[in-house]
């Protein structure tokens, strides 16, 4: 079974707006793959004027939660840096046990890759500058900027959930056969690590690999 | 035999399909359809078999969904569901809409289709069944597509333009000058190129049903902003919660008590509230009845019954004509324009496949009320001016024979809609609470016909909407709600008509009640005691009360508010009966009038010897 893998568009986001657009984005994804059956749960975002779905389920809330707490953790120690966020789906098959490999193996059907550019906000100019010999009210001017910056972000984040319902609609074969009983496909997302962020997340899968399902969120 | 139940089975999945994407789409675009969800509290659990198809819980299929009826021929037909956003215009008059209500609500109003929704399933040889073992896995396969489908458009509901207008009407605090009705039917007239400008096409990607494959597209504007959306003005409501109606009407009667009277009336809005989570309400008769929703239609369970493309006499084929849906749509149109106007909880209206109107707001409104020709805005003001010549007599007449008594200041159509966060009313109205307490308690039959009608009063202005309905309560002739919704200002309506009432002052706290009382008993007293004073003394004491009040200074905003008809009602009533009525500061300076009048009267005794009038007196 091949992997399909979609990268989503950069988001230019702020510290402070992380936490909503990462639920709003990793809960669309979720949602789309939570096949079993569900009641769907429309939230309102609280920084811009879109609604995005929940599957409705506690645990799956807390989860994404917690991973999204421990990346703002990490935004903070690395600031104004780009960052990714990989939500994957994947089987759990059983394999032939070796010394080296344990029982059970991930197979990963799908991932996707939540691009974010955590930027500070940029501080007004006109206090600063010396050159300036227009006296500009800081006030006016910072409003608009941020009403203008905060209107591209909503623009950013709705084109890309329709991103996610493209990608959704076109790719189905490779989604495996829903099993009874099962609300959502087994995921697991991964943030950079506090080290270089590709080795951490190499270093991050192969401990995902090795160790057992249900240690991984 | 097997391929008969693995055709079934293709078109139980097709036509539950479309059942599910038709009410995801009313439920996310059509607010008179959103039903009393209470997703958090109900359990997967209790999930209905329908509910479950496709893994989507979405509750109660609307009343809509009931009654169509999917035959095979429909299945190969298109479902096309139109939403359409009605937008009403400015009336100049709403005493039109109160007597032609069959007519638009708020003048004339354009219906623009804004979204379009295409159903198919394309099978140009008719619904040929699969062969071989492989059926079995190629329908688990159709029905894991179907639900992805749905998930996606699930998810691209809440983020076309149209959600954001369905989340505005949806609102419980404001309404607007349009509305949103569907139309579903089996074709679709192309738009004009003048439609299709401005819009954009979205196609799912087909989910292959061998045969054939299910298309889903949607073609919607890409930005509402050119329409002329607004929210109506409108001033918040405002109930009383501690109202006290005038002792003149019943002086013995008990009011209920703060902690019981002190709730607000609600009327459902747009059905949306939920059944449990039902504001408190004031105790009237007519509210029994009211507030209580349909209960919810048990859906027809469609799973493992025959397969649902079977005929059956149902008036609502969806290959009927498209007048009766179209007929639907207009219903729900005028029910929904409507709906602001009447207090009935979206249930009580007919359903959108009803053919039948919903009578009862337009027949009570003409029937029960004959003096609903309301005029100047009846809102309540703030201040009561005087009522214009040849209109005052209707409400400033304090004879009970008088018909007038009997009726309420009509409510503007839009504005009576009961509103969860409508606590309290405007000052003034408390004013025509009193008129309706005081004729509610001199005219018995003016308050059964108040009382039979299960319905909220209506203004005879809809778009002027400037006036707030008055209901009254079971057992107290208070007022339950009164809400105004008007594009106009509140204020220049109070400015443009006068209107008095026998009781203009209406800031009477609860707490005077009893210093109220009291002054009534010293009052009637007074009056027990003048009766016996001569006349002439009798009729100037009432002369030189009644200049004091003329002359009175104003109350708070009340500067214009000075009814000669409350002074003729208390000239009739006897001389100081009304100073109840007035502020504390004035009921005081009555007090004071009163002890004046007394120590005159008991001058005039002791100079005429008269011993009888002392021992009445002291009764």
């Amino acid at each position: 079974m091949n992997c399909e893998v979609c990268q989503l568009k950069e988001l230019e986001v702020e510290h402070f707006e992380i936490r909503e657009v990462l639920r709003c984005i990793l809960h669309t994804i979720v949602f789309h793959r939570a096949l079993g059956l569900i009641r769907p749960k429309d939230v309102d975002l609280e920084l811009f004027e879109i609604t995005y779905v929940q599957c409705g389920d506690v645990e799956l809330e807390k989860k994404i939660d917690e991973r999204i707490d421990h990346f703002i953790s990490w935004v903070e120690k690395h600031p104004n840096k780009k960052s990714q966020i990989c939500l994957s789906f994947y089987e759990v098959k059983s394999k032939q046990p070796s010394w080296f490999t344990n029982k059970t193996e991930r197979l990963y059907w799908e991932q996707w890759y939540v691009n974010l550019n955590v930027t500070q906000h940029p501080k007004h100019h006109s206090s600063k500058s010396h050159h300036a010999k227009v006296v500009v009210d800081p006030g006016e001017s910072a409003t608009e900027d941020r009403s203008s910056r905060r209107a591209m972000v909503e623009a950013s984040l709705r084109e890309v959930l329709f991103q996610i319902i493209k990608f959704v609609n076109e790719k189905k074969d490779h989604v495996p056969p829903i099993s009874d009983g099962v609300i959502y496909f087994p995921y697991e997302i991964t943030i950079p690590s506090s080290s270089d962020s590709a080795f951490g997340m190499d270093m991050i899968k192969r401990m995902l690999h090795s160790g057992h399902p249900t240690m991984l969120s | 035999m097997e391929m008969d139940r693995e055709s079934g089975k293709l078109e139980q999945i097709v036509s539950q399909f479309r059942s599910k994407i038709l009410h995801v789409v009313l439920d996310s675009r059509v607010p008179s359809l959103h039903r009393h969800q209470q997703h958090d509290s109900l359990s997967l659990s209790r999930v209905r078999k329908t509910d479950k198809w496709f893994n989507l819980v979405l509750g109660d299929r609307p009343p809509a969904l009931e009654n169509l009826n999917f035959s095979l021929r429909n299945l190969l037909d298109p479902m096309v569901i139109d939403i359409i956003l009605v937008r009403h215009a400015s009336c100049s008059s709403s005493v039109d809409n109160l007597y032609s209500p069959s007519a638009a609500a708020a003048g004339p109003s354009t219906e623009t289709v804004i979204e379009r929704w295409v159903v198919q399933y394309d099978c140009p040889r008719g619904f040929a069944s699969p062969s071989g073992a492989d059926a079995s896995v190629s329908y688990k396969k159709i029905y894991k597509k179907c639900i992805l489908l749905l998930r996606s458009l699930y998810t691209q509901m809440r983020l076309l333009p149209a959600y954001r207008i369905f989340r505005q009407l949806s609102s419980l605090n404001q309404t607007y000058n349009f509305d949103i009705v569907y139309k579903v039917s089996s074709f679709s007239h192309p738009f004009s190129r003048e439609e299709e400008d401005g819009m954009k096409e979205y196609s799912f990607s087909p989910v292959e049903a061998l045969p054939g494959c299910l298309c889903v597209s949607v073609t919607y504007h890409a930005t509402l902003s050119d329409f002329d959306l607004e929210p109506l003005v409108s001033l918040p409501p405002k109930i009383i919660t501690d109202y006290v109606g005038s002792p003149t009407t019943d002086p013995m009667r008990s009011f209920p008590s703060s902690e019981r009277g002190a709730h607000a009336t609600s009327f459902p809005f747009r059905g949306l509230r939920p059944p449990t989570s039902a504001p408190f309400q004031r105790p009237h008769s007519w509210s029994s009845g009211f507030h209580r929703g349909i209960p919810p239609t048990k859906t027809q369970s469609l799973a493992g019954s025959p397969p649902v493309y079977r005929t059956s006499p149902k008036p609502y084929d969806i290959t009927s004509p498209p007048t009766d849906l179209y007929g639907n749509r207009i219903q729900n149109h005028r029910v929904s324009t409507l709906q602001q106007a009447t207090a009935y909880d979206e249930y009580k209206l007919s359903p959108p496949f009803s053919p039948s109107a919903s009578p009862s707001t337009p027949t009570y409104l003409s029937g029960a009320n004959p003096l609903l020709t309301r005029h100047c805005s009846e809102t309540a003001p703030v201040t009561i001016p005087l009522p214009p010549t040849g209109r005052s007599n209707r409400y400033l007449s304090p004879n009970s024979s008088d018909p007038s008594r009997h009726s309420l200041p009509p409510l503007s159509p839009r504005s009576s809609k009961h509103d969860t966060s409508s606590q309290e009313s405007p000052s003034g109205i408390r004013s025509y609470r009193k008129i309706e307490a005081l004729r509610a308690g001199e005219s018995p039959s003016g308050l059964s016909n108040l009382y039979s009608a299960p319905k909220v009063v209506r203004d005879s202005k809809d778009d002027s909407g400037r006036f707030s309905g008055l209901l009254s309560s079971s057992g107290s002739p208070r007022i339950g709600f009164s809400r105004s919704s008007s594009r106009l200002s509140f204020q220049d309506d109070m400015d443009d008509c006068e209107f008095s009432c026998p009781f203009d002052v209406d800031d009477v706290d609860v707490s005077d009640s009893s210093s109220q009382n009291t002054e009534n008993k010293r009052a009637s007293e007074f009056t027990a005691q003048s009766n016996l004073v001569g006349k002439k003394s009798q009729d100037a004491a009432v002369g030189i009360l009644v200049h004091m009040l003329r002359t009175a200074p104003p109350l708070r905003q009340d500067s214009s508010c000075y009814s000669t008809r409350s002074l003729r009602a208390e000239y009739e009533g006897g001389v100081g009966i009304a100073s109840g009525f007035f502020m504390p500061r004035k009921t005081a300076d009555a007090l004071e009038e009163l002890n004046s009048y007394r120590e005159m009267k008991d001058l005039l005794l002791s100079k005429s010897g008269t011993q009888v009038v002392r021992k009445e007196g002291m009764k």
